[in-house]
């Protein structure tokens, strides 16, 4: 069932994931020269497949040569409900299904936890074109209590909500998830200021129902800058208002109340349709 | 008392001490090096269960609360709902009982290590504080017991205390004495037995009691009352066994009488013997227990033991009810439509395996009349075979495959020049006891197919299929009409049949009234035999001979059979052949032939295919002599055409790959390309291959192009004679044959079209004057045009339709265009060229424009997150578990080291506090010293200075 742990010998990486920020510009710099060459590398691998295929019929040129030269776009999960409870003899992740009578007891309100919501989300964001097609940077949730976690834009969340919940359980107990059969880490716990983690040339717009400014997302990515990157800060949460100091805007992208879901959908077809990534 | 040194580097020395096994004590921080391992265990469980919530709470129950102890630990990560072990631990708590404890111990020890002896309480129990005064006492008694226990003491005669132990356990035997009175006696002796026992037991008990005094109560009975007891008990039991043998007589006696009275409704099966059981039960039930028990006992021990030998009902499948009989018949023939399909279509490799593939048709499907629909007429004498037994079937197939081995030998004796397909056969015999289920299915399936293409005849024929094979005769006449109905699918206009049907009925019904035939006819042995027999008798009667040579032949009465049989297939084959190339054709008779042909070609599937791969072989090479000839006609003689035909319904023509059919196929292909059309005979035979091309591959839809082009180059033949029209030459020079000459141009006006006779025009001369006529050529165009619609019809599936077909359509609009050709015609030219004009249109709609094809954008990989169903934290989820094991022991070991050495570090501050402690008092001590004697001399100093110490002192004093 398991992977079995590499040979006993075999020493960790020896190129540490870095957890500041100063380094892991460094690391974005080392790695930026790489990419191009890993997009020729796959452009040349698909002309040499196709060249097999037929060899009459030319192939179109592809639209876009390296999607993920382009401006990013990073999402921030806020005040996700991600709690452990010991229930019974086990830990499990608080959900408000499974868990009312022990929340009561407790003397918690069971309708603030709520990790569906930060599922659907997920699901949401890492399910978008503008992932597939390499321009979501990364994901931070953070959580009610403060914690904040990093997610990779190429992890496969699992579908059903029972897997997410083992995922998020091991992922709070453990501090990081790795890929199967990998050694790198999919998901991991960091250090908390969101902000260090983010580019400095990026707007970061927060998203809320409350907000005054009503705009059109569809307006309000087109409005911004080509070569900037993008950071949208939605709520994760039941109920309640994101609140956060580092936002530069905050806006409301429909009249009506939005799910987690629906809004971070909203906003990667529009970036979708900024990006042409149909 | 002992003495014991100890320092303060000793009680280091001693946590360092290996222990055997580090893990085997819980915490090792708490122990203290003590002399005594006991006391050191105590002392940890007395600090366990300080550490208790219990404890704890008489802890904080003190007064004066310290303010530090009071501060409780923090927890980093909170998990709602968990009690952690250590969450109730107060730190300052913990530091202070920690503190006492080294009080306790680590500052006795220190105390003792300057000493040079110690006392050492050896008293039995005092060396343990938790043990009170009672515990000690136990103890005491104990060992002194122990003492006693020794060797010197086993002789010494026992005291009165010693003696209780026994007499407890005497109690207890006693009281299952009590237990066993209870108990029902169940026979005499046993009785005795029992009341004997108990009274040993009360023996010993008697003996060995003394003066017990709360013991059994059968202590106070007298003898005399226990006795009186016994007597009545036994009585009564021989008053309930008496009773209990009565309603047992009674049950038997009613048992008897109802036995009687099964008997004399005659239900058991064997009647005699129960009618003689009567008489004798009669007699012994006037005296039951009259002399003649013993006689009774034995008639009825022998109906018993006969009722017990007879065999039993054996179950046997329920009968089906109509639906489920419906139900499965047609799963099987869904399954048969399915393996049918299978076979139509090509199999991937060409290896050895499809050279049996190829070859297994032939011999799986004996009975396949019809892969298509034209055999309909034959599913007459089919059904009721299939109404047989499935174990007679198997039979018949083994019978069948048998005869294929020799068959095979005979064919491959013959023919030596026969192509390696047959070596092939050779080594199928083989599989042929495997192939046998195979061939059960194929049979029924060649069946089904009949079934699917008859659906509507099978309303018809449905009464007939009750009717035996006897009544042969009377099914002549629809079978007649079915093989009329097949030539007008051919669409070869042979509607002459009917009248010659018509006219041959009654010679039928003739032949079948004088019926001076032998019965019992041996199969002829060569063809004079059978001309022989065959010379000069109707057609019915042949028929009639051919079926009771098979009948007195039949491959099931005999072995030699199968030889005589085949040798009698193939002269009949030959007779066919030779039948079919007579001028007048007697088609009645070929008909007549066809039905015991098939059946037979099923019977002995391997020697019917050889048989026609054979003819075919001779057929081609014929045909490749007489090509060579250009003057010469080299179209197919009317004798090739029936068998083409014939094979046609013997074998399956919608396998992708079969031994006859293909290269039959191969052959008519080759006839449409290569012979020259000279005269109107040869259009006809032509249009005729056409036709029968279009009935072999109607299901399979195989492309045949010579067929498509072979129609084409007819209608060209209808067409006026134009000097520029060579632009279609594209085609002409791709064959050999040409249209010469306009055959089929039609120069005048008729108002008629008649259906075409084929086999007229096979009888009619080559240069008969019909050939030329109008009427002739009209005819021919509308069986062509009738063909070409088939085809269109065929191939419309195809993608390259519009290529094959649209210069057709062109040159059938221009024909409709002619003048002199006849309306009806025109309309049929119209309407085909309009089929195909739409169905061209249909696939140059779906045909898509050449494109450049787009690369897709890769997706970025996904990865898969690694984790556990039910995670549970601490548990290491490595599938390795010793791994595991080592990796859980190198923490403890971590842990306790560390534990260790803070447990030291703590010691050694608290020694060094205590030691620090004894210098100051110490150092304040020898300070105070000094200052004494410092005063003092001080004072001396003073008082010698002052003068006082000589005279002044002195002058005091005194």
């Amino acid at each position: 069932m398991v992977r079995p742990y590499a040979v006993k010998g075999k020493k960790r990486k020896t190129r540490e994931e870095k957890y500041d920020r100063d380094e892991e510009e460094a690391a974005e710099q080392v790695e930026e020269p790489s990419k191009p060459a890993m997009g020729d590398e796959n452009g040349t691998q698909g002309k040499e497949g196709e060249q097999f295929e037929l060899e009459g019929i030319p192939i179109a040129p592809t639209t876009d040569q390296n999607p993920k030269s382009g401006p990013g776009v990073i999402f921030i999960l806020e005040k996700a409900s991600l709690e452990i409870g010991k229930v019974g003899k086990t830990e499990q992740l608080l959900n408000s299904d499974d868990h009312a009578n022990f929340l009561k007891k407790k003397g918690k309100n069971p309708a603030h936890y709520r990790p569906d919501i930060l599922h659907q989300a997920l699901l949401m964001v890492l399910d978008s074109p503008i992932n597939k097609a390499g321009r979501l940077r990364c994901v931070y949730v953070k959580t009610e209590d403060g914690k904040l976690i990093e997610i990779k834009p190429y992890v496969r969340i699992p579908r059903t909500f029972k897997r997410f919940s083992g995922v998020m359980l091991q992922l709070l107990q453990k501090l990081s998830i790795s890929a199967v059969g990998k050694r790198e880490k999919l998901m991991r716990m960091i250090k908390n200021p969101v902000t260090q983690y983010l580019p400095v040339n990026s707007r970061k717009a927060g998203l809320s129902y409350s907000s005054e400014k009503l705009v059109s997302i569809q307006k309000y990515v087109a409005a911004a800058e080509n070569n900037m990157d993008l950071v949208f800060v939605v709520g994760a949460m039941a109920h309640g208002k994101v609140e956060t100091d580092y936002t530069d805007d905050f806006v409301s992208i429909c009249s009506y109340p939005l799910s987690a879901a629906y809004c971070i959908t909203m906003i990667c077809q529009a970036l979708a349709g900024k990006w042409n990534i149909l | 008392m002992a003495k014991k040194k100890s320092s303060p580097n000793a009680v280091a020395m001693k946590h360092q001490s290996p222990k055997p096994n580090p893990f085997a004590t819980k915490s090792p921080k708490l122990s203290r090096s003590d002399d005594n391992a006991t006391t050191k265990e105590t002392k940890k469980k007395k600090k366990n269960s300080k550490l208790g919530p219990k404890a704890m709470a008489m802890k904080v129950q003190p007064p004066k609360p310290n303010p530090f102890e009071t501060i409780w630990s923090r927890r980093k990560f909170d998990v709602l709902g968990k009690k952690r072990k250590g969450e109730e631990r107060r730190m300052g708590l913990a530091r202070s009982q920690a503190i006492e404890k080294r009080k306790k111990t680590l500052l006795k020890e220190y105390e003792q290590s300057g000493k040079s002896s110690v006392f050492v309480d050896k008293r039995i129990g005092e060396e343990n504080d938790e043990l009170d005064e009672f515990d000690k006492a136990i103890r005491r008694t104990q060992r002194e017991r122990q003492l006693k226990q020794s060797k010197k003491s086993k002789y010494n005669l026992s005291d009165g205390e010693e003696d209780e132990f026994e007499f407890q356990s005497l109690g207890a035997l006693s009281q299952r004495d009590d237990f066993e009175d209870d108990m029902p006696p169940e026979e005499d002796e046993d009785d005795d037995g029992g009341e004997s026992g108990k009274k040993s037991y009360q023996f010993n008990s008697a003996d060995k009691d003394g003066d017990l005094s709360d013991g059994n109560e059968n202590r106070h009975k007298s003898d005399k009352e226990r006795y009186a007891e016994m007597i009545l008990k036994s009585k009564n039991y021989k008053a309930e066994k008496s009773k209990e043998k009565d309603e047992n007589k009674d049950l038997m006696e009613e048992l008897d009488k109802k036995f009687t009275s099964v008997i004399a409704s005659k239900a058991l099966t064997n009647k005699s013997f129960s009618t003689e059981y009567m008489k004798k039960h009669e007699v012994s039930a006037t005296q039951i227990f009259g002399t003649s028990e013993q006689e009774k006992s034995d008639s009825y021990d022998k109906l018993e033991r006969e009722l017990a030998m007879e065999r039993r009902a054996q179950p046997s499948n329920r009968t089906k009810t109509p639906e489920e009989i419906a139900q499965e018949e047609r799963e099987q023939l869904e399954r048969l439509e399915e393996e049918r399909q299978k076979r139509m279509h090509p199999t991937d490799d060409y290896s050895d395996e499809d050279i049996e593939d190829a070859e297994k048709p032939s011999t799986l499907r004996p009975r396949s009349i019809s892969g298509d629909d034209l055999g309909d007429s034959f599913s007459l004498e089919e059904e009721p075979r299939t109404k047989k037994g499935w174990v007679d079937e198997i039979l018949e197939r083994k019978d069948a495959s048998d005869s294929e081995s020799e068959g095979d030998d005979s064919g491959s004796a013959e023919d030596s020049e026969s192509p390696e397909d047959y070596g092939d056969e050779g080594s199928d015999e083989d599989d042929s006891e495997g192939e046998r289920d195979i061939l059960n299915k194929d049979w029924e399936q060649s069946d089904d197919d009949n079934l699917d293409m008859d659906l509507d005849d099978e309303e018809e024929d449905s009464d007939e299929h009750e009717k035996d094979d006897e009544a042969y005769q009377k099914e002549l006449e629809p079978r007649d009409l079915k093989r009329l109905k097949r030539n007008d699918a051919v669409q070869a206009s042979k509607s002459d049949d009917k009248s010659l049907g018509a006219k041959k009925l009654p010679a039928n019904k003739q032949s079948s009234i004088q019926s001076d035939l032998p019965y019992l006819i041996e199969a002829p042995k060569s063809m004079e035999e059978l001309d022989a027999l065959l010379d000069n008798l109707s057609n019915a009667d042949i028929a009639l001979i051919i079926h009771r040579i098979r009948a007195s032949n039949a491959l099931k009465l005999a072995a030699e059979n199968k030889k005589k049989m085949q040798v009698f297939y193939g002269l009949l084959l030959q007779y066919f052949a030779t039948l079919a190339n007579k001028k007048p054709l007697n088609l009645e008779l070929l008909n007549l032939l066809v039905k015991p042909l098939m059946e037979m070609s099923m019977e002995t599937p391997y020697f019917a295919s050889i048989c026609a791969r054979e003819r075919i072989l001779r057929t081609r090479t014929k045909f490749c002599e007489t090509v060579k000839n250009p003057e010469s006609s080299c179209w197919p003689a009317s004798k090739t055409l029936f068998l083409l035909r014939l094979w046609s319904l013997i074998f399956p023509c919608s396998d992708f790959r079969h031994v006859v059919m293909t290269p039959a196929i191969f052959l008519m292909c080759e006839y449409l390309t290569r012979c020259p059309i000279l005269s109107g005979r040869d259009v006809a035979v032509g249009s005729f291959l056409c036709s029968l091309l279009l009935s072999i591959t109607k299901q399979s839809r195989k492309f045949c192009p010579e067929a498509v082009t072979f129609l084409q180059t007819l209608l060209r033949a209808a067409k006026e004679r134009k000097p520029k029209s060579t632009q279609d030459s594209e085609i002409d020079h791709l064959m050999e044959l040409k249209a010469p000459r306009p055959l089929l141009y039609i120069h005048e006006c008729i108002n008629r079209i008649d259906p075409l006779n084929f086999l007229t025009i096979m009888d009619l001369p080559e240069d008969s004057l019909f050939f030329t006529s109008d009427n002739f050529r009209s005819s021919v165009l509308v069986t062509v045009i009738e063909t070409l619609r088939g085809y269109v019809g065929i191939y419309e599936g195809f993608s390259s339709f519009p290529e094959i077909f649209l210069p057709i359509s062109t040159l059938v609009l221009e024909l409709s265009e002619q003048e002199n050709m006849p309306s009806a015609l025109t309309d049929k030219f119209k309407e085909v060229a309009e089929l195909i004009k739409t169905k061209a249109d249909k696939h140059c709609m779906q045909r898509q424009p050449l494109q450049m094809r787009k690369q897709k954008p890769v997706a970025i990989k996904m990865l898969n997150p690694k984790f556990e169903e039910n995670f549970v934290k601490g548990r290491d989820y490595d599938p390795d578990r010793e791994r595991v094991e080592r990796k859980k022991l190198k923490k403890r070991l971590t842990q306790e080291g560390k534990g260790a050495v803070r447990e030291l570090r703590k010691d050694n501050y608290f020694l060094q506090e205590l030691k620090s402690r004894d210098k100051a008092l110490m150092e304040e001590e020898r300070a105070e010293k000094y200052g004494k004697a410092r005063l003092f001399l001080q004072e001396q100093e003073h008082a010698m200075k002052s003068g006082q110490l000589g005279k002044g002192r002195g002058k005091r004093r005194r």
